[in-house]
């Protein structure tokens, strides 16, 4: 079994391949040149790629493949009720459904709205219980737009993420949303502890531990272990900045995160001049720099898309084209591909 | 009608279609790809310029531009992403 790094960049989507080993991999790709791919992922349940692509010309729509990037089908438009006044400026992010609801996907989009599509990417339905959410007013854009970015899906749960709205959690499916931000600071709005307006940049729920979520903030890194209903800032305790946007989780260990701290709001790239990831095994309480094999001289940023996990390892990707690997737990940090466009996303797959 | 290369690759590796349309609106909605030149309100995209034999449609009728039957349509980008669009803008900060 190899892995398959699908990686999202401003200049179309590359596929990198390795065997079990990871220390070589094939780059393939520009695929879908010409399109800006926000997120692309593999479907665990039938291996069917979808892309998240945008173009400044002709807009914002999904495409999937069925070959692994050999050939592309593009879905029906994709956009936003006359009624709603708003129209559709780029789609964030695709999640596939659940392995009970075949041929179900979400996908999250800016400003601030949620698809679904029910009959695999074809057709996509905007949700209204977001669209039509009752804080929907006080939402502001993130500096990249309003984007709908995270989504988590549980047997009977939802969460997404909105830059910036803030957290959200449904238990009817889509239906209706509760917001979930208390004691998530928005140091940017005139009341620092608001009810919505957060700028969530990644929000994630750990796989063998649902009530636990953990959330790389504008304002911070966060975990809650009360499904959201309650948060614990987490930085100041090892991390040289609060302000970031990429997050890895470990799918065995839910003490154990990575974040990639940036500068700061003003400058977005990493903190101390250096390409630096950060672990945690205690949950939060402290954060140790894994690094080796890294550039201790860099100025880079990784996008709220750009790291990813799985059972072998962790990944991400640098706006500055570069795609870097690590084994799982950490260790020593190896370059798999260079020179690439920009990178926007990058996910990891069995194949 | 010619295409640029992103649309033609979207259009099935076709650059170039013959059509029978009235109007400039008629021919673009005939595309495959008209899904991807108007917007969900019907609308031609912002940056989307169509030029009829060389001139610039966006300074005449624009969809409502009559065509003859050896009028030469050609798709293209703007050339400058102007303000307020939201991809342009965000890549400033991305």
């Amino acid at each position: 079994m190899g892995v398959l790094l699908p990686v999202g960049t401003r200049k179309g989507l590359f596929l990198l391949r390795s065997d079990g080993g990871s220390s070589e991999w094939e780059v393939e790709g520009p695929l879908l040149p010409g399109w800006a791919v926000y997120h692309a992922t593999v479907d665990p349940r039938d291996s069917v790629l979808y892309a998240a692509t945008n173009n400044p010309f002709y807009g914002a729509t999904v495409h999937k493949s069925r070959d692994l990037g050999q050939s592309w089908e593009r879905a029906e438009e994709i956009g936003l009720p006359e009624e709603s006044g708003l129209k559709l400026a780029a789609i964030w992010h695709v999640e596939p459904g659940l392995a009970a609801e075949p041929d179900t996907l979400w996908a999250g989009g800016d400003p601030g709205v949620l698809f679904s599509s029910k009959d695999a990417g074809v057709t996509w339905e905007v949700n209204r219980g977001l669209l039509e959410h009752p804080t929907r007013e006080r939402w502001q854009p993130g500096a990249g737009g309003m984007c709908c970015h995270s989504i988590q899906l549980l047997d009977g749960t939802m969460y997404v993420g909105i830059s910036a709205a803030g957290s959200f959690r449904s238990e009817d499916r889509g239906e209706s949303w509760t917001p979930i931000n208390k004691d998530v600071a928005a140091e940017f709005l005139p009341e620092k502890y608001p009810e919505v307006g957060q700028c969530v940049h990644k929000l994630l729920v750990h796989p063998k531990r649902p009530e636990r979520l953990w959330q790389q903030n504008h304002c911070g890194v966060y975990r809650s272990d009360d499904r959201g209903d309650n948060w614990e800032r987490l930085d100041g305790n090892g991390l040289p900045s609060g302000f970031g946007f990429a997050l890895a989780l470990d799918p065995d260990d839910s003490d154990v995160a990575y974040v990639i701290p940036e500068e700061s709001q003003e400058y977005h790239y990493t903190s101390e001049g250096r390409l630096g990831v950060y672990r945690t095994g205690n949950a939060g309480a402290s954060w140790e720099l894994t690094a080796n094999g890294l550039p201790d001289r860099a100025w880079a940023a990784i996008l709220r898309e750009g790291l990813a996990y799985d059972d072998g390892g962790i990944y991400f990707g640098t706006q500055s084209g570069s795609v870097w690997r690590a084994p799982r737990g950490g260790g020593q940090w190896t370059e798999a591909a260079r020179d690439l466009p920009p990178i926007l996303s990058v996910e990891a797959a069995s194949v | 009608m010619l295409l640029p290369a992103t649309l033609a690759a979207e259009a099935g590796g076709r650059k170039r279609f013959e059509l029978e349309a009235g109007t400039v609106g008629d021919a673009l909605r005939q595309l495959p790809v008209a899904g991807l030149l108007f917007d969900e309100a019907g609308e031609l995209r912002r940056l989307i310029n169509v030029y009829v034999n060389g001139v610039d449609a966006r300074g005449g009728r624009l969809l409502d531009e009559p065509l003859t039957g050896d009028s030469e349509v050609r798709i293209v980008g703007a050339v400058a992403g102007g303000e307020g669009n939201t991809l342009a803008d965000a890549s400033l900060w991305l």
